[in-house]
Order: structure tokens, then C-alpha cells, then sequence
């Protein structure tokens, strides 16, 4: 007849596994780590429309969220009166040639993708800048343009970690 | 406003903020860290222009 064994409870059954099979690594409490390809991919559809990274990793609901928070952003900026910028030369000339503020601001803006080069398409924040700058909220506009781009370079950034398993 | 416009700007940027935060890892602590940056924006907005108030330029 055979022995009976002792009941183990599960914590010791746990502990366990590891010990029996120390050549396998136990996968199934680690984020999952995708391939090259799907990273880049997920980083360049991520910059492109907000939530698109996500969606690509099968990260709906944060998709959907960075998608309405993001693009929102962008759209109140544009009814606000915000304007797309693009670097301009500096006036006087400087060391740097083009006008520092406006390099920068073009790179906040430019986070969000295809926001900027759609509403650029439809001359939608093409007004020029004196006649923009008339309207009282334009400032506003720009503000919550800035925010969208640059609230979607952490988004492009959390995207990556995903894709390449450092976070869930 | 002024105050709707930094409200909702500032509860756009909790929003995401809070959904990237690397240290959140279920979603009431996500939302305890979107509250606190959301009034973070807010209470050091306020203060910083009551402080900036008196100032002539």
C-alpha cells in the first residue's frame, strides 16, 4: 500500500514549484514583453493619434481615455483660438537662427500628432499670429494645445514600458 | 473663467498623469493620485495668484 503524504497547505505548495523546476522561469506573474516591431509600432501609432500605442497592446480602456483626454485637449485649444506654431527665424538674427520660444512651442504641439497636421491641413490655427492674438482666450488656446502635446509624449513614453514589459 | 478654464485643464492633465503614474498599480490608488494632482494644480494655481496679486506689473 502506498504512503499517504502529508496535506500541504498552499502557501508551502507555492513555494514550492520554483524549487522542483529551477530551469523555468514562472511566467505568469510578469508583464508581457512584445516583439521589436509591435514596440515600434505602438510607439509611432501612439505619437500619431493619442491611445493608439495603447489600443495597439490591446490596452483598451486606458486607449479610449488617453484618445478623449488628449484629443479633447487639442480641440479645446483649437476652439479656443490656439495657434500651430512652427519655428520661425529669429528677428534679429541670434547664434541659434531660429526663434528659440517658437522651437519649442512647435515641439509641444507637435507631441500630439496628427492633431497638428490635420487641423494644419484644414487651416484650422493657421490665423495669423497679431490677428490670433486679438482674441482674448487666445492664450488659453495655445495653453491646452501645449498641454495635449506634451500630455502625449508621458502617453508615447507609457506605451513603450508596455510594449516592452517593464510595466502591466 | 479663468477658474473653469484651470479646472479643466487641470483635471485633463490628472487624468493622464494619473493613468502613466508607474507606481499606481490598481485603479482606486489611480484615482487617489488623480485627486491629489488634480487639487495639487489647483491649491499652488490659487496660491500663486493670491501671492502674485499685489504685484503692480
Amino acid at each position: 500500500m502506498d504512503k499517504e503524504l502529508p496535506l500541504q497547505t498552499q502557501d508551502t505548495l507555492t513555494e514550492s514549484i520554483p524549487a522542483q523546476f529551477p530551469d523555468r522561469r514562472i511566467l505568469f506573474d510578469e508583464p508581457r514583453k512584445f516583439p521589436l516591431a509591435r514596440r515600434a509600432a505602438a510607439v509611432v501609432a501612439a505619437w500619431l493619434v493619442p491611445g493608439a500605442g495603447h489600443l495597439a497592446l490591446g490596452k483598451y480602456g486606458r486607449a479610449l481615455l488617453f484618445f478623449t483626454t488628449i484629443g479633447g485637449a487639442f480641440v479645446v485649444g483649437l476652439s479656443l483660438g490656439g495657434h500651430l506654431y512652427w519655428p520661425t527665424v529669429a528677428e534679429p538674427p541670434s547664434r541659434f537662427h531660429y526663434d528659440l520660444i517658437t522651437v519649442l512651442w512647435f515641439f509641444a504641439e507637435i507631441g500630439s500628432g496628427l492633431c497638428y497636421f490635420v487641423s494644419y491641413a484644414l487651416g484650422l490655427g493657421t490665423v495669423p499670429i497679431p490677428q490670433a492674438a486679438a482674441s482674448p482666450t487666445f492664450e488659453y488656446g495655445n495653453t491646452f494645445m501645449f498641454l495635449a502635446g506634451l500630455l502625449n509624449y508621458l502617453v508615447i513614453h507609457d506605451a513603450f514600458d508596455i510594449a516592452a514589459g517593464r510595466k502591466r | 473663467m479663468h477658474i473653469l478654464m484651470m479646472s479643466l485643464y487641470a483635471a485633463m492633465a490628472a487624468v493622464v498623469l494619473a493613468t502613466v503614474d508607474p507606481k499606481s498599480e490598481t485603479n482606486r490608488e489611480r484615482v487617489l493620485h488623480g485627486l491629489k494632482v488634480f487639487g495639487s494644480f489647483l491649491g499652488i494655481g490659487l496660491l500663486l495668484s493670491w501671492v502674485l496679486f499685489p504685484i503692480p506689473w
